[in-house]
């Protein structure tokens, strides 16, 4: 007798929530449409920067395929004597794929110096830089500044346009003799950074 | 005796039910009719479609762009915009207009972009639901906007990507008084 009662108040319930579910559904059984857009997808550029060593016209990504640095070695071919400098450059060229505007400004820093083979000759070196159109500005001495702590910054570089960044090493006159022969590394940090393109700055 | 009387009494029968039959029109009294003409029910209509194929980008500078050969930059800010052309007809016609929003496959930082919500406008101002007709097909413009923050450093997010999918619109009628 229970379980007769018990089933027939579930059967109610059951009925009832039927009953309600079919008056909700019954409000949404209006007309409705719908269109779809498909905006497609958004790219970003890349950010490439080649560099040409003068002289010795090693060419190079500025960042490697595997996110690293790239180091370009320039090597001065001319002997380095008392008074006199040697020259080099670096042809930095602005080669993005962006859509828009993309201008960029390469930077290089102050130049460390490290005596190779235990030499003393770095102390009477110093670098001095300049920006220019063309490697073969390089070779011409006027326009060079010391390389300080701030750096050289050349002029805005758009895209697919190039800028040099000239090396003067000069061996002061006042070197000794003991120095003859001996060489140096002389490393430059050369960095490259999106000048802001936004209208009210960035 | 008997059966010749039972038959000539059914075939009296038979005789009065003919001549009943045949003689109906007696049956007919006064009748008349009138025709009426209720007219035509006609149904309204609820739509919504993308008034042109595709939406249009453009850049910061207002300049459209083709979003398929396009590369950001930090810095950029895009903006995209898609026409609808919503029609409602119907004497108690009243419609919501709502999008599903953006479900992107994003492959740049979400800390170096900005993405709006599709926003819906009619001449310039917010959509005010319910839509209601108008006596003709309404424009509604969805405009998104995407920006690469100028702030992204290094060399943060180079060649990536960020497909928005497909964003649905869709157009639901609601009731008002007099429907149930």
């Amino acid at each position: 007798m229970r379980i007769k009662r018990t089933l027939q108040a579930a059967g109610l319930i059951a009925a009832a929530v039927m009953m309600g579910l079919l008056t909700v559904q019954g409000t949404y059984a209006l007309w409705s449409a719908t269109a779809v857009a498909a905006p497609g997808s958004v790219s970003s550029a890349s950010f490439t920067v080649n560099l040409t060593a003068t002289p010795s016209g090693q060419v190079t990504t500025m960042t490697l395929l595997d996110g690293r640095p790239a180091n370009l070695a320039l090597t001065p071919d001319a002997a380095l004597l008392p008074g006199m400098s040697v020259y080099a450059g670096v042809v930095v060229t602005n080669s993005t794929d962006a859509g828009g505007t993309f201008n960029t400004v390469a930077t290089a820093g102050q130049p460390a110096m490290a005596n190779l083979s235990g030499g003393a000759l770095s102390q009477y070196l110093s670098v001095s830089g300049k920006a220019a159109a063309s490697a073969a500005d390089c070779s011409a001495a006027s326009g060079y500044a010391p390389l300080g702590a701030s750096g050289l910054a050349t002029p805005a570089v758009p895209k697919s346009g190039s800028t040099v960044i000239c090396f003067q090493v000069t061996l002061s006159s006042s070197a000794p003799s003991t120095v003859k022969g001996q060489a140096v590394a002389i490393t430059l940090p050369l960095t490259v950074r999106q000048l802001c393109g936004v209208p009210g700055g960035c | 005796m008997k059966n010749s009387t039972l038959i000539k009494g059914t075939a009296a029968i038979a005789v009065g039910a003919a001549l009943l039959l045949g003689g109906g029109g007696t049956l007919a009294a006064w009748n008349a009719e009138a025709n009426q003409a209720p007219g035509t029910i006609v149904a309204g209509d609820l739509n919504v479609v993308n008034a042109t194929t595709a939406g249009v980008w453009k850049d910061r500078n207002n300049a459209t762009i083709d979003i398929t050969t396009y590369k950001v930059v930090p810095g950029d800010k895009l903006t995209y915009t898609q026409d609808l052309t919503v029609t409602l007809v119907g004497n108690k016609m009243a419609a919501d207009i709502s999008t599903t929003g953006i479900t992107a496959t994003n492959g740049f930082s979400s800390a170096n972009v900005a993405v709006s919500a599709p926003a819906l406008t009619v001449a310039g101002a917010a959509v005010a639901n319910p839509l209601k007709p108008t006596g003709s097909a309404q424009t509604v413009t969805a405009t998104i906007t995407f920006e690469f923050l100028s702030g992204t450093a290094g060399r943060s997010d180079v060649t990536a990507s960020y497909n928005f999918n497909n964003i649905a619109f869709q157009l639901t009628q609601v009731t008002q008084s007099g429907l149930s």
